[in-house]
């Protein structure tokens, strides 16, 4: 039996390097021999390469290798294998590649690069994804028909990359309920860039005919596999290793820079490094999406839900890339907090003329969250009920169905808003604040889940009494790595967590991984491990009960020792343990493996979704206070608080350290962040002069509660922390500037500017004129008929 | 041209360009990674070095001008291994994240420890203002330097 709670609350092992600056990030790194990498980047958003010659720059000094098009023939995608390495005579977005460089020195690199010459014909470009919806709208894709469909199911045409559709019900018989209300809203909102502190990096050689790439990334797996496509070798040519991982929140969720490197290396036959500048992390990071929502719901005065349809548009950039598998998650981000009578939602992925969009902390949620809990405080205004008793009212419980008809297990949201009323009546600000500023609160739900996928690990125990795990399991700095699993392993086997040895990811030493995110690194390497561990475990007590001449049964593994139950003392060290196995029978280690079971969708409900509904929900309330300043627009979060569904909390201290991160990361989504693009094309955020970051002073201590004993599948009761904490912060602060101000919030990020336009009625409602009046006139074909016209 | 530089004590020859930043010169020539240039611009202090004990962003400072300080980074503070009252506050509250932002940040809290032993929350904050983190949401960071003024 595990025992994990004495060995709960670990600290991480990799704080003191980190704090010395010993740390080496894969920026960080030096080979002897190592060469220097630069990209050059197309600085027009959509035209066709007259001309690139790279033979001036050839001859410049320190110049060992130099590739273009030519060199990597492969296409990548998720779902639509759409994007090449380097721009292949058409230039799709400002920033998109064309050629690299590698020299002795980073100045060589980048003076070469300068010497290329290039010639490009500007085309006309769509920017905005009202251009790219338009009648007669340039193609983004010309030749999206013949490009490889990677995942069949959703549905394409022009410049939309894809189209996920659910229908459960007769949305339009409820809408045309006599005792309806039917409520519009529409919403936008803008990129966010992670900015993760490490910027995207890669040290790649090429010995006996492999590429090893070492790469800060959270997806080992998919650098292998994709940099082998785009590279046009066997997967297993490739071996990616991970150093420790310098922030990543998504943004190191997808293949980026690797295969530059890759090729350079086996083109010059040395080290190459490859770091992007701040200004390529600004311009081209794989932001958040900006995206489009409208949406419309039938509800009772009582105050019953009967229909809703939305129609969510996801600009994905020049290319679909992560973009085409979340039009899945707007399923469950929008229809996984409230219950529905009948409901249909339309999520496309649209390419325009601008740098590609990626994954990014609670992707599609934050937004998604934002509309809905604004449009939930708008049908409650409509219908004269009060907005938490609303919620109350709808939120999912047991047996409730979600959007995709999936049945949900369990009253949480429910309980949850009771602890919150005990958190919100403890604290009891004042409701008038004497400098005259408005004063606006607001409670909000939200509903995530675990992207379980797929995870191996080995545990090899050691002679010495301590085991090392083998994973492809990455830490990107939430502690995972270097808490949870280590916990996990310790508690099964009865050792301080210390002497769990984490080894770095690597593809040649561990199975098969999807990757660290979406919360699932806890859950699924966390159940592969406890899985291999309980091998090593059921190994060390066969040996150790015909050493201490007890039954398996009756042993106990804790603190270092195999012991007789009840009996401490007994026994003996497992270190001896595991020498006299070892002498026996050859080394002891155990294997793991996990995935998730995969829930199935309402039949017919749900097209072109890569997930039809969620393996482990996952559960969020939040709250705060707001004073707005009507002079100056100005928002202050006076405070913040979460009860948060973890399931089981393993390490209630590392999980705190993220809420605290996650909520100040959602409130400067909330507040300042914004990416813009400029009408050339280009992301006008270059730096953090123009990117505002949440600083020390902005920030307030969230106060915490965690909810557990939720069902979930992951081991011991666990659910992922790490993702959800940012999921309903913009959807809180804007439900609580709407009722401070009494004004429609319906954008996000709330800057003091765009405040004093809603204080003054500037700018009059926001309407989507790209978004069809009737549903059904969004859809690129009409929901279920995806069979039919595949050939 | 040769520079020379002081280093944590140690006295370096540089032949960098002298407009060449500090910090590129103590990661690429000295191989001292601690300070990270991770906005070049001089907002996010994750390159902060003292020079002369005054906390300095790195990345703004053109070698040259460095000539003649005592310049000292996240490596030299310490010794023999040991953590500082402020790195083993930052330990022992938990703070450390992905830790990009730490060899600033514990430049940064190495001078306040020095300069404000009686520092409030809010002026830790302010005094923070130059550090950005990215995934700590910073409490933890200020909880830390409270207990670590507490110590002293
Ligand atoms: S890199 Fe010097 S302040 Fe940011
Ligand atoms: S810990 Fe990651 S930037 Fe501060």
């Amino acid at each position: 039996m595990s025992d994990i709670s004495a060995t709960m609350d670990f600290r991480r092992r990799d704080a003191r390097d980190k704090l010395r600056g010993r740390t080496r990030y894969t920026m960080d790194r030096y080979l002897p021999g190592m060469l220097h990498a630069a990209v050059l980047r197309a600085n027009v958003a959509s035209g066709r390469i007259v001309r690139l010659d790279t033979s001036r720059a050839a001859c410049m000094p320190g110049v060992r290798a130099i590739i273009t098009a030519a060199d990597a023939p492969g296409k990548i995608g998720i779902g639509i294998a759409d994007h090449p390495l380097f721009a292949r005579d058409v230039i799709r977005y400002d920033g998109e590649p064309l050629a690299a460089i590698a020299a002795d020195t980073l100045t060589q690199a980048q003076a070469a690069l300068a010497a290329i010459d290039v010639e490009i014909a500007p085309l006309p470009a769509v920017l905005t994804m009202a251009e790219s919806l338009a009648a007669a709208a340039p193609l983004v894709h010309p030749d999206w028909p013949n490009y490889e469909v990677l995942f069949e199911g959703g549905a394409r045409e022009g410049n939309v990359a894809w189209e996920a559709t659910v229908v459960r019900g007769d949305v339009d018989a409820a809408f045309a309920r006599p005792d309806v209300e039917i409520v519009e809203s529409n919403f936008r909102v803008g990129r966010q860039n992670h900015v993760a502190f490490e910027p995207r990096a890669v040290v790649a050689t090429y010995e006996d005919g492999r590429f090893h790439i070492e790469t800060s990334t959270q997806v080992p797996w998919t650098i292998r596999n994709a940099t082998a496509r785009i590279l046009g070798v066997a997967p297993s040519r490739v071996r990616v290793t991970v150093p420790p991982v310098g922030g990543a929140f998504g943004l190191k969720f997808d293949l980026a820079i690797e295969p530059f490197a890759a090729l350079l290396a086996r083109a010059s036959g040395q080290p190459v490094r490859l770091v992007n500048s701040r200004e390529e992390e600004m311009l081209t990071c794989l932001f958040r999406e900006n995206a489009d929502i409208r949406i419309r719901s039938a509800v009772t005065r009582a105050g019953e839900i009967v229909g809703r349809e939305a129609v969510v548009l996801m600009d994905c950039g020049a290319y679909g890339g992560e973009q085409i598998f979340l039009t899945t998650m707007t399923a469950h981000t929008l229809g996984g907090n409230y219950r529905l009578g009948t409901t249909r939602l339309v999520s496309r992925a649209v390419y325009t003329n601008t740098a590609p969009n990626g994954a990014f902390r609670c992707c599609n949620g934050v937004y998604c969250t934002f509309a809905l809990e604004r449009h939930t405080d708008e049908i409650a205004a409509r219908i004269g009920m009060d907005p938490l008793a609303f919620r109350r009212h709808n939120v999912l419980g047991d047996g409730d169905l979600g959007a995709t008809g999936q049945v949900f297990e369990g009253n949480v949201l429910g309980p949850m808003l009771d602890r919150m009323d005990t958190l919100r009546e403890a604290a009891a600000p004042s409701r008038k604040l004497a400098d005259g500023r408005l004063f606006g609160r607001a409670t909000t739900v939200g509903t995530w889940f675990v992207f379980v996928g797929p995870s191996a690990a080995t545990i090899n125990m050691n002679a010495d009494g301590t085991a090392t795990l083998v994973t492809s399991g990455v830490e990107i700095g939430s502690g995972s790595m270097m808490q949870s699993l280590p916990q996990i392993v310790a508690g099964t086997l009865g050792l301080n967590p210390d002497d769990v040895v984490v080894r770095a990811a690597d593809t040649d030493a561990a199975g098969y991984d999807a990757g660290v995110g979406g919360g699932r690194t806890t859950v699924s390497l966390g159940a592969a491990s406890l899985s291999a561990a309980q091998e090593v475990r059921t190994k060390l007590l066969k040996v150790a009960s015909e050493m201490i001449e007890a039954a398996p049964e009756d042993l106990v593994m804790r603190q270092g020792r195999i012991e007789i139950a009840g009996a401490p003392g007994s026994g003996h060290a497992i270190a001896e343990v595991a020498t006299r196995a070892q002498a026996r029978f050859g080394p002891v280690s155990g294997t793991g493996a996990f995935t998730g079971a995969g829930v199935p969708a309402m039949p017919g409900c749900v097209a072109g979704h890569f997930i039809d509904a969620i393996d482990i929900p996952v559960f969020a309330v939040h709250d705060c206070d707001v004073a707005v300043d009507p002079e100056t627009g100005q928002v202050e979060v006076l405070n913040y608080r979460v009860v948060q569904d973890v399931g089981r909390a393993l390490n209630p201290r590392a999980i705190h350290g993220q809420i605290q991160g996650g909520v100040v990361q959602g409130l400067g989504y909330a507040l300042h962040e914004e990416v813009t693009i400029g009408t050339n094309g280009r992301v006008c955020q270059n730096g953090f002069e123009t990117y505002r970051l949440p600083l020390a002073l902005d920030v307030v201590p969230v106060e915490i509660s965690l909810y557990e004993g939720a069902p979930s599948v992951g081991p011991l009761g666990t659910k992922g922390a790490g993702e959800v904490p940012i999921l309903n912060v913009g959807a809180t602060v804007a439900c609580a500037v709407a009722n401070a101000t009494g004004k429609r919030v319906q954008e996000l990020p709330l800057t003091p500017p765009r405040v004093l336009e809603l204080l003054l009625a500037r700018n009059g409602e926001l309407g989507h004129p790209h978004i069809a009046e009737a549903w059904v006139d969004n859809l690129v074909r009409p929901h279920g008929t995806a069979a039919q016209d595949r050939k | 041209m040769v520079l020379t530089l002081t280093v944590n004590g140690d006295h370096r020859a540089s032949v960098a360009d002298p407009v060449t930043p500090l910090v590129d010169v103590l990661r690429e020539e000295f191989h001292l990674t601690g300070a990270k240039p991770v906005c070049r611009e001089g907002f996010c202090g994750a390159c902060m070095v003292l020079v002369n004990d005054k906390p300095t962003p790195s990345c703004l400072m053109p070698v040259a001008l460095a000539q003649g300080s005592d310049i000292r980074t996240v490596e030299g503070l310490g010794s023999g291994g040991t953590l500082t009252a402020i790195q083993a506050a930052l330990e022992a509250c938990d703070a450390v994240q992905c830790g990009m932002c730490f060899p600033g940040m514990v430049v940064t809290l190495t001078h306040l420890l020095a300069t404000s032993p009686e520092a409030t929350r809010d002026e830790i904050r302010a005094a923070l203002s130059g550090n950005i983190c990215r995934c700590t949401g910073y409490e933890r960071i200020v909880d830390a330097t409270l207990s670590a003024l507490a110590v002293k």
